[in-house]
């Protein structure tokens, strides 16, 4: 390179020259850098011009300097191999090494680069932000650039529109005399928006109706215009009609990008509510481990009490303390009613006129479904107001059981039938039956599923009125196949299982009301399991083909009944089915297969109801007893004796309540094992029916009432 | 997609200061309501990468990174803009990784392409420079040294 003819040297500076006038046509508005420029060309011309032994120096530097093939070179590789020059920037510098030699002046001296801090954070940020993912622009970035959102929006996409208005302003004054006459009668057309949309706007305005006054002058304005207009000429309009093309098309941007933020702020609150929605549900666990360690605490306090007082027991008390702890307690809610003294019925139900035959309710303060031995029509109660809200119009026979998960109702009843309701179409109006039909609104998606199911009357004939037709309004299907009274049910999501006096178990499938399976326990009974020990089935269990009845002991007020009920309790969990019959066995059923694995023998009398959780299974018995399982071994865990036979029970980890046939209702506390009776403003008549959730607890008695208590 | 970047001479062309404080004003009117729109914050930081003043520029850039950090989908627009801005800067280097790693995923794009030739150039046109101005200051240094001799040996 250094054999360059030296007639090259010539060219140098004026070359150099041109360079920085590109350099300036391209970046005149770089400041910093043309300032430069223009202090390195000051001090280049000079020596362009002499002849002495310093030009010789430049000569031998500048056609290292100027060689166009090395340019060439050097912005071809660059442009060709942009990976390998980012992957290896320590390579691409090598090749660039008199570049960045020679930059290397520039960096240190004449300060012309200020390096703010403002700089330095950008510049060591690059960094970090290439090592970002890129990933592919969707949505809105797709469709919409940021440059033509940039365009669209700059003040200057203004511009040609109060372009085009200024060259109609040549009759501005007129217009805004017209813009006064108007004003002055009322007139004022809304002119301005006119504008962008139309040339021929103003015309139109002109052309409004006016007095006669203002008719000539608006007439003749009218020509003005007009002529204005025309005076446009044909490449004005087209360049105008263009620009409001372009105009409404960046409309269409900008809505489009509005639009887009409008989604994007969606879908932020969507994503802060389900926080918010996790934090309350922290919020909520928190309240119930409060719960759960005060009633812990209450049951330690108890438990202390009780050992200082007879330390004998320690043994034994120290197993079940040990055991009560591991255990996982059930959803404890956070109680609504902390001010109300617990242990007190604050709310008695009294509309029954018979003893309660089932009873269940969604929530505390939510919606209470009961029923009763003479009634074949369940009440549905707003617990918050103690008022009857309805009633579920279908049945022909005692409703004998009844569950209730949200706003979803399951009743079986004497009539071999069973009915799943909706409750948020129970009819408002009174118990006669004859309100208002318009009040049933949301007919149109009931309709469809009764129809198909019952397959009766159009919808028009609903509004004929009568008993008949509304009390469909809630049933949203009617389950048949047990042939005898459905006496227990449970239902979770879609799965129903039921238990009749027929003495089968049904499996339904709710979506569809089909029955998915049968149980038969006859059939269990007549080909027991290995684990099945049929001799300690009480005697009478084996006979009980044909009809089932078993005379009930007395209950603490003397009454009794002939006990029919065959199933007393069902409950699944997954696949894991048990029950609990009036062969007084409990049994655990397969529902994948169908077939009873094993039968928990104990009682000797019917089981009337029964709970299990994932250690224990609880059932209660005509026998007096309530018989503590353990799931896992089968073997008794607790047995708790009563006076009375028991009908009702629900236990979690901490307490097992149950209605014994007394007034009162018994609460056994698993943690300190002390027994307790409720009986403030309690019932007159034994207690039957029970539920609880979390310390509200529903009782139904054979006072026809129902009352609520808080625990 | 990709035809929608604006060519480097774009970014020379700046706004009026009129323009400008348009844009800052509505950005600085979206943050107060804590809420920036992509556009807006866009539309401010393009604005200021067009401007002359380097402590706009810097600005500009800055919040284009920002947009890149909170934007992944705008994050591919975002490179060419901040390559651009760091050309206009004169941080070659920089520009040179964001405009790379652009056309790693847009091999064919034209305007990453030009810009790519455009640093380039800019590099060589500084170490140019700078080579021109250690050759000056030799030259000087030769010329005093040679004064000094002549009149030295005249002596």
């Amino acid at each position: 390179m250094p054999s360059d003819p030296p007639g090259s040297l010539r060219d140098e500076p004026k070359r150099n020259g041109r360079n920085v006038l590109d350099s300036i046509n391209t970046s005149n508005s770089l400041a910093g850098s043309s300032k430069l420029q223009f202090i390195q060309n000051a001090i280049m011309t000079p020596f362009s011009h002499r002849k002495n032994e310093s030009s010789s120096i430049i000569s031998g530097l500048a056609p290292v300097i100027m060689t166009p093939r090395m340019m060439k070179a050097a912005s071809t590789v660059s442009s060709k191999q942009p990976r390998e020059r980012i992957v290896n920037s320590s390579m691409s510098r090598s090749r660039m090494d008199f570049a960045t030699l020679g930059r290397a002046p520039l960096r240190l001296g004449l300060g012309t680069r200020r390096v703010t801090s403002r700089d330095l954070e950008i510049v060591e940020a690059t960094e970090q932000l290439l090592h970002v993912e890129v990933p592919e622009p969707d949505g809105v970035a797709s469709n919409v650039s940021l440059l033509r959102g940039f365009n669209a929006t700059i003040p200057s996409a203004e511009q040609s529109k109060s372009r085009r208005r200024q060259m109609r302003s040549v009759d501005a004054p007129h217009i805004g005399l017209k813009k006064l006459g108007m004003n002055a009668r009322g007139l004022l057309a809304d002119e301005d928006d006119h504008e962008g949309q139309s040339v021929t706007s103003e015309d139109d305005v002109v052309m409004v109706p006016r007095s006669d006054a203002t008719l000539r002058k608006g007439k003749r304005r009218g020509r003005e215009s007009l002529s204005a207009t025309k005076m446009l000429g044909k490449d004005e309009l087209t360049r105008q009609r263009k620009e409001i093309l372009r105009d409404k098309e960046n409309i269409n941007i900008k809505r489009s990008l509005v639009n887009n933020e409008i989604m994007e702020i969606t879908h932020k609150i969507e994503a802060l509510d389900d926080i918010r929605t996790k934090l309350e549900k922290d919020l909520i666990k928190l309240q119930e481990d409060e719960l759960e360690l005060d009633d812990e605490l209450q049951g330690v306090k108890e438990r202390l009490e009780f050992e200082q007082s007879g330390p004998a027991r320690m043994s034994q008390s120290f197993q079940i303390l040990h055991s009560s702890r591991r255990r996982k307690g059930p959803a404890f809610l956070p109680s609504e009613h902390d001010e109300l003294p617990p242990g007190v019925a604050f709310m008695t139900l009294d509309s029954h006129t018979a003893p309660i035959s089932a009873l269940d309710f969604s929530e505390p303060y939510g919606t209470l479904v009961s029923a009763s031995v003479e009634d074949s029509q369940p009440i549905v109660w707003d617990l918050l107001s103690g008022t009857e809200s309805g009633r579920l119009r279908g049945h022909i026979g005692t409703v004998k059981c009844i569950q209730v998960e949200d706003t979803v109702c399951v009743t079986g009843s004497e009539d071999c039938s069973i009915r799943l309701w909706d409750l948020r179409l129970v009819d408002a109006e009174g118990s006669d039956g004859w309100g208002d039909e318009g009040e049933i609104v949301s007919l149109s998606d009931v309709a469809e599923e009764d129809s198909s199911e019952e397959g009766t009357r159009p919808n028009g004939i609903r509004n004929g009125m009568g008993k008949e037709q509304k009390e469909d309004a809630a049933c949203l299907r009617v389950l048949e196949g047990h042939t005898k009274t459905v006496t227990t049910l449970f239902f979770e999501d879609n799965c129903l299982v039921t238990g009749a006096s027929d003495k089968t178990l049904r499996q339904w499938d709710l979506t569809t009301g089909q029955c998915v399976m049968t149980m038969d326990i006859l059939w269990a009974i007549a080909h027991p399991t290995s684990s099945t020990l049929a001799n300690n089935l009480f005697a009478g269990a084996a006979a009980s083909v044909g009809t089932f009845a078993f005379p009930m002991p007395p209950r603490a007020d003397g009454s009794w009944d002939m006990y029919e009920d065959y199933v007393g309790g069902v409950q699944f969990w997954g696949y894991g089915l048990v029950s609990g019959s009036g062969d007084g066995a409990v049994r655990m059923w397969d529902m994948r297969t169908g077939q009873a694995h094993r039968t928990l023998a104990g009682h000797s009398a019917p089981v009337t109801c029964l709970q299990f959780d994932e250690v224990h299974i609880a059932s209660g018995s005509l026998d007096k007893t309530i018989q503590i399982w353990d799931v896992r071994t089968g073997g008794v865990f607790e047995t708790l004796k009563y006076d009375h036979p028991v009908t009702a029970l629900q236990f979690d980890t901490r307490k097992v309540i149950a209605a014994t046939g007394e007034n009162g209702v018994k609460i056994y506390n698993r943690t300190s094992m002390q027994h307790s009776t409720l009986l403030t403003n309690g019932h007159t008549s034994p207690v039957e029916r029970l539920r609880y959730m979390d310390r509200y607890l529903v009782t139904g008695g054979r006072d026809s009432t129902v009352k609520v208590w808080s625990l | 997609m990709s035809t929608e970047l604006p060519y480097a001479a774009d970014a020379e062309v700046s706004l009026s200061y009129d323009e400008l404080e348009v844009l800052r004003l509505q950005y600085e009117r979206e943050q107060l309501q804590a809420h920036v729109t992509v556009q807006t914050k866009f539309n401010f930081a393009w604005g200021l990468v067009k401007s002359p003043l380097r402590e706009h520029q810097v600005e500009g850039v800055r919040l284009l990174q920002d947009l890149y950090r909170s934007e992944p989908t705008r994050r591919r627009e975002c490179l060419y803009y901040l390559a651009l801005g760091h050309y206009k800067m004169g941080n070659f280097e920089e520009a040179k990784q964001f405009n790379g790693l652009l056309m790693e995923k847009e091999p064919t794009n034209l305007q990453a392409l030009s810009l790519a030739q455009l640093i380039e150039k800019g590099v060589t046109r500084e170490g140019y420079i700078g080579m021109a101005l250690v050759g000056g200051a030799a030259a000087l240094g030769t010329i005093v040294l040679a004064g000094l001799i002549r009149r030295a040996t005249r002596k």
